[in-house]
């Protein structure tokens, strides 16, 4: 299989799940753009360019799914900190189901598809 | 290459692809990157040129940063943000720019022929209400009625030297 082909229906499938992920990093604690990508990044292969979490939290403020706040920091500029709204957590609920049964769906087509080759 | 360079580049670079963004929201996240990138830094503890090269690297192309700006189903930037911030608000009011190209395009080319439009044109341009598809689209037609007279000169010569040379072998 070509390395390429693979990967690309995960950059579309990363772009749909990355806002919700952002939602559950907010979901316990406030926090800013620089720390949430850092918990996207170590959870492994979730983030690819660093970058795009601005835009991505620029759409959620816009949607009113978070709130900002600007907050002074011990070092270096004020941080923007972003904080999950009642919207958010119920889009972020909803998600969740949805997810849940998605991704039973396709594990149980894959792993039937596999056992049958087998 | 100097790191300063670097950034300054990456910076350049992110700005030249920012263009479609509404004005405000491209100052917004040059700003933010920027904030991101000495944050970055920081957190290494040098600015020698891997970490600097490594840190951009992270932030992934400028291109894909500004992609992300029209989101996984989302209509593009500019619609969304007239969409939001409703009548009445300076996004959809017309400027000293638009007026200028207005006038230009249109009096100009009476007044002033072939200077007027080709000036209305660097207005136009200018402008941050219209997109760039918008902009496109009226540099075309300028440049078309600018330039028929002559392309249908031109045609009107080569159709004669070749009826010509059909006709006298």
């Amino acid at each position: 299989m070509v390395l390429g082909e693979a990967r690309k229906p995960f950059t579309e499938l990363r772009r749909g799940v990355a806002e919700y992920c952002v939602l559950a990093v907010l979901r316990d604690a406030e926090s800013y753009a620089f720390d949430i990508v850092r918990v996207l990044a170590q959870a492994g292969g979730l983030v690819t360019s660093e970058g795009t979490i601005y835009p991505l939290l620029a759409r959620l403020r816009r949607d009113n799914l978070v709130t900002t706040s600007w907050r002074e920091s011990d070092a270096g500029p004020p941080r923007r900190y972003y904080r999950i709204t009642r919207e958010g957590l119920a889009a972020l609920v909803a998600f969740v189901s949805d997810w849940t049964s998605f991704r039973d769906s396709v594990d149980a087509v894959l792993i039937g598809f596999k056992k049958g080759e087998a | 290459m100097d790191t300063e360079a670097l950034v300054t580049d990456y910076l350049g670079r992110l700005d030249a692809a920012a263009r479609s963004l509404p004005a405000s929201r491209r100052a917004e996240l040059a700003g933010e990157v920027r904030q991101h990138i000495e944050m970055a830094l920081a957190e290494a503890g040098g600015r020698d040129e891997v970490t600097v090269r490594n840190v951009l690297d992270r932030l992934g192309p400028p291109d894909d940063i500004v992609d992300a700006e029209r989101g996984a189903d989302g209509p593009p930037p500019g619609w969304t943000i007239s969409a939001t911030t409703g009548p009445g608000t300076q996004s959809s009011g017309w400027g000293g720019n638009e007026i200028a190209a207005v006038l230009l395009l249109t009096l100009g080319s009476v007044f002033l022929p072939i200077v007027g439009p080709l000036l209305g044109l660097i207005f136009v341009w200018a402008s941050q209400q219209w997109t760039n598809r918008q902009k496109t689209i009226a540099s075309l037609i300028v440049l078309v009625v600018l330039f028929l007279p002559f392309i249908l000169l031109l045609g009107a010569r080569a159709g004669t030297t070749i009826t010509q040379s059909v006709l006298i072998p």
